[in-house]
């Protein structure tokens, strides 16, 4: 696939395609899913839409639809359900659709009432057929495909400059969804309006190049009061207006809400794309909490990964640490991160993003994944930590606003985080890193406490692999983005080549949180990977990583070297897992932070795992010392070693070691891990308080999408990552409970 | 000749069928998707309306005995099965259908009953004259399938 192929990001991997990106026979071939449970209606559908030469799959209930949509990500291109269901609603089905995979939807109905078509507008159907459905009516409906397409192709461009563009183009080749093509339009997704939510265009809202000034600017609390809202509503029933009234906020509307809840909802789903969260089952959560503690102990906050970033200098994510939200230092300028050692290497720059999912482990709240300065952090994480992260959540997951770009992870790097037993491989495509940084985007993180799960499956070698959760709940937006890019594109990318870690990078964000576009690209790739290559090895690593207890951050990925506890959060998880060679160091603020009680900026939990950078291609995962993000505590001995390609950087910290052992070759590897790759999995994003990095203790398969991590990496960016579970769960993290909810998907 | 005779005849049934209301042109659609791919597409197609269809009246038939007044159930069931009638062009017993469903709105249970009585009774009649029609059509042998009026 050509990079810009992109433009199409058709979900259809693998067709030769036109200009569009669309397979020459097109429509033909258009992937359709049909839901109705009218055994008749539902056969002459069929046959139909065969004579149309679409390739049909048709569902009777609407459950087992929207499972199948959940579990194969990326295998449809659009889906037609009937209205009345009788074991869901047909516009609730559609509203989950729109949220968590962001297909086009068609809806069908005996009834032409008035109302009832309104509502099917309202809640964002494509079209409306009124049954008896005719062929003609059929012929058509590729049409909202191209559409859709082409709205997230534009506000791609829109969002980001042409290179993030590009990039995102490619993470998205990355096999990934069309509907993520749009990483960058994060932020304008962010903004479109309930109304349209047909993926019409989404404007531009803001700032197009970077998110620098959403309209409103999703600070890592504002984020997190929100996520709290959204968990108390439970997630999937939260709507706009109730979770504006619990967050009461004044001057915010319900339309800022609206458009934020959606990406949150995209977030999330990209990051667990296949629902994994299971993946990072525990072993992370454990890990990623205790890593987190307090951001401002990022110690093993990869650090290094968001070193990695270059950007992000550990410190930040160390700041993260200590400061409650901001901790500007870990993303993008991670001063704090000193701790960690952090040697960036270039690579490892991108680790800053990794903002630690440590974080979270800061004390809940900590991990503020630079929110809202994560944009800087990302770009710092890209190399140029543009401002510093505030809210080291941003380390390359820029979740909020529209790091769309984030997760371009250009799917030539695959970085692969190697985390404690599994590397991570963080493919951090650069793009998205690059992106992140780019985007300036606001990633205000805010609290959303995207857990990454990153299971990194224990290897034996690697124990640190944090699979960093991705703090990817923090800004799940923007780690979303990238955590989805990258980790998709790590996951794509490495193709399971991963290293014995199989860092499932479980990057729950939050439900819904997903970046618009942009996840879905990377997460469709990441999931790919991911979820082969992480959780396969057992996480048995558990990588404690989001256990806020203590083990804070440990996002370290990929090998960590010496069983370094599990640095509980991995937060970070979100680790950018393909921090190929990229340079962008994405801001991840995937840390899974918890929620910190507010602004919490992206925590990085996730240190951008992708730093796998160093991996190289196809052997280890790069080993993005996850870990590292989330070694608040400790001192982390970032040990930023750029092999060759890997940047390894030790976090040690203490309870975070964050080794992110370069995998195979190295040895070593440090942690890199810093991004917190925020796989984009599903980050769950917990309101509660950190809770989890959630970082599934699945070690990061290496890919971790460290964007930040990527960045730095990026050259060397291996694919390593291949697998990082998607799945992270964010699980509303509190720092607290990292531990547990490391899992909580 | 047999053959012609048969084919003239399984084409007069089809027709009447269209002319006393029967069938509309959603049927054409129907007809439409049969080809070499699947030559027997609208028999199985509507005797898989008719075998969901008889599932459905009869629980519409005990919710009337049971629960007169649940309306909104009847209308629900109802509303199922004029999705399906419409489908495969079935335009009396959907017709019917609709008739019920201003019944159940208007609550009139009267109403409903006597709607319902006469849509039990198209549906049936209309089964059996497909019946025939698609036994004639066998006959008159798969592959000239006089289905499609002069299309």
């Amino acid at each position: 696939m050509d990079p810009n192929r992109a433009a199409a990001s058709t979900a259809s991997s693998g067709r030769p395609r036109d200009g569009v990106g669309h397979p020459p026979d097109f429509p033909a071939g258009l992937r359709v899913l049909v839901v109705d449970d009218d055994p008749t209606c539902l056969k002459i559908l069929d046959r139909m839409l065969r004579k149309c030469l679409y390739d049909v799959t048709t569902c009777s209930r609407a459950a087992v639809a929207l499972a199948m949509l959940r579990e194969r990500k990326g295998a449809f291109d659009l889906v037609l359900s009937d209205v009345y269901m009788p074991d869901m609603d047909g516009f609730k089905l559609l509203e989950h659709i729109g949220l968590e995979m962001d297909l086009p939807v068609i809806m069908m109905s005996a009834d032409d009432g008035r109302d009832v078509v309104m509502k099917g507008v309202t809640h964002g159907a494509c079209d409306y057929l009124i049954k008896p459905v005719r062929m003609e009516a059929l012929r058509n409906i590729w049409q909202h495909v191209v559409r859709k397409r082409r709205n997230e192709l534009k506000e791609l461009e829109h969002s980001g400059s042409a290179e993030e563009n590009d990039k995102q183009k490619r993470a998205l080749d990355d096999g990934d969804n069309a509907s993520s093509a749009s990483e960058v339009s994060w932020k304008n997704v962010k903004r479109r309006k309930d109304g349209k939510e047909e993926e019409e265009e989404i404007e531009e809202r803001e700032d197009p190049s970077t998110l620098k000034k959403p309209r409103v600017v999703w600070s890592v609390d504002l984020h997190q009061q929100f996520v709290a809202a959204v968990n108390q509503l439970h997630v999937d029933k939260a709507v706009p207006k109730k979770i504006l009234e619990l967050m009461n906020v004044p001057g915010l509307t319900r339309e800022n809400v609206a458009s934020h809840l959606q990406k949150y909802r995209l977030y999330l789903r990209r990051l667990n794309v296949p629902q994994n969260q299971a993946r990072l089952d525990t072993p992370y959560t454990g890990a990623s909490e205790a890593t987190f503690h307090s951001v401002g102990s990022f110690d093993g906050l990869d650090i290094q990964s968001l070193a990695v970033a270059g950007q992000f200098p550990p410190q930040s994510l160390m700041a993260l640490n200590s400061e409650p939200r901001r901790i500007t230092t870990t993303g993008i300028g991670l001063s704090s991160v000193d701790q960690i050692g952090f040697n960036p290497s270039a690579q490892m720059a991108n680790a800053s993003n990794i903002r630690p999912a440590m974080m979270q482990q800061m004390s809940n709240k900590q991990l503020n994944f630079l929110s809202g300065p994560s944009s800087s952090m990302e770009s710092g994480l890209l190399g140029q930590s543009q401002q510093p992260v505030p809210s080291y959540g941003n380390m390359g997951l820029r979740v909020s606003d529209g790091a769309s770009g984030f997760f371009s992870l250009p799917s030539s790097q695959r970085t692969s985080t190697s985390f404690s037993g599994g590397t991570i491989n963080a493919n951090m495509t650069n793009s998205l890193v690059m992106q992140m940084t780019r985007q300036g985007q606001q990633f205000s993180l805010s609290q959303q406490q995207n857990r990454i799960h990153i299971n990194m499956p224990q290897q034996p070698q690697t124990r640190g692999q944090l699979p960093n959760a991705i703090a990817a709940e923090h800004d799940s937006r923007l780690s979303t983005t990238m955590g989805h890019q990258i980790l998709s594109n790590e996951v794509s990318r490495h193709g399971s080549g991963r290293c014995g870690s199989n860092m499932n990078v479980c990057t729950s964000l939050p439900e819904g949180y997903m970046n618009a576009s942009s996840y879905g690209a990377v997460s469709q790739a990441l999931y790919a990977d991911f979820s082969n290559s992480c959780m396969n090895e057992s996480t048995g690593s558990s990588y404690p990583l989001a256990t806020g207890a203590g083990a804070t951050t440990f996002t370290s990925t990929g090998m960590l070297q010496d069983a370094f506890p599990p640095v509980g959060n991995v937060e970070a998880l979100g680790n950018s897992t393909s921090l190929k060679g990229v340079d962008f160091v994405p801001d991840y603020d995937l840390l899974s932070e918890v929620h910190q009680s507010k602004s919490r900026d992206w925590k990085l939990q996730n240190i951008n795992i992708s730093y796998q950078l160093a991996q190289q291609l196809g052997s280890k995962q790069s080993n993005i010392d996850f870990g590292s993000s989330l070694l608040a505590h400790q001192d982390p001995i970032a040990t930023i070693k750029d092999e060759s390609s890997r940047n390894t950087c030790i976090v040690r910290k203490e309870t975070f070691s964050v080794r992110t052992d370069i995998e195979r070759e190295k040895g070593e590897c440090i942690a890199q891990c810093n991004s917190t790759i925020l796989v984009e999995n599903s980050v769950r994003v917990k309101a509660e308080g950190m809770s989890d990095l959630s970082y599934q203790g699945g070690l990061f398969d290496g890919n971790i999408i460290q964007n930040e991590l990527m960045d730095v990496v990026g050259k060397k960016q291996q694919e390593g990552i291949g697998q990082v579970d998607p799945e992270f769960n964010f699980d509303g993290y509190s720092l607290d409970d990292i531990q547990g909810a490391v899992q909580k998907r | 000749m047999e053959y012609s005779n048969l084919r003239r005849q399984a084409a007069y049934m089809k027709k009447s069928l269209f002319d006393q209301g029967y069938l509309d042109e959603q049927f054409y659609q129907l007809e439409e998707l049969q080809d070499d791919v699947s030559p027997n597409f609208v028999e199985e197609v509507v005797t898989l309306f008719f075998r969901d269809s008889a599932r459905l009246i009869s629980n519409i038939e005990q919710a009337l005995d049971k629960c007169p007044q649940e309306f909104s159930k009847l209308n629900a069931y109802v509303h199922q099965l004029k999705g399906s009638s419409s489908s495969i062009g079935a335009s009396r017993v959907k017709n019917e259908c609709t008739l019920f469903r201003q019944y159940c709105d208007e609550e009139n249970l009267e109403g409903c009953l006597k709607s319902f009585q006469k849509m039990k009774r198209e549906h049936a009649v209309l089964r059996q004259k497909l019946e025939s029609y698609f036994q004639l059509l066998r006959q008159v042998g798969p592959a000239e399938k006089a289905t499609r009026p002069s299309m």
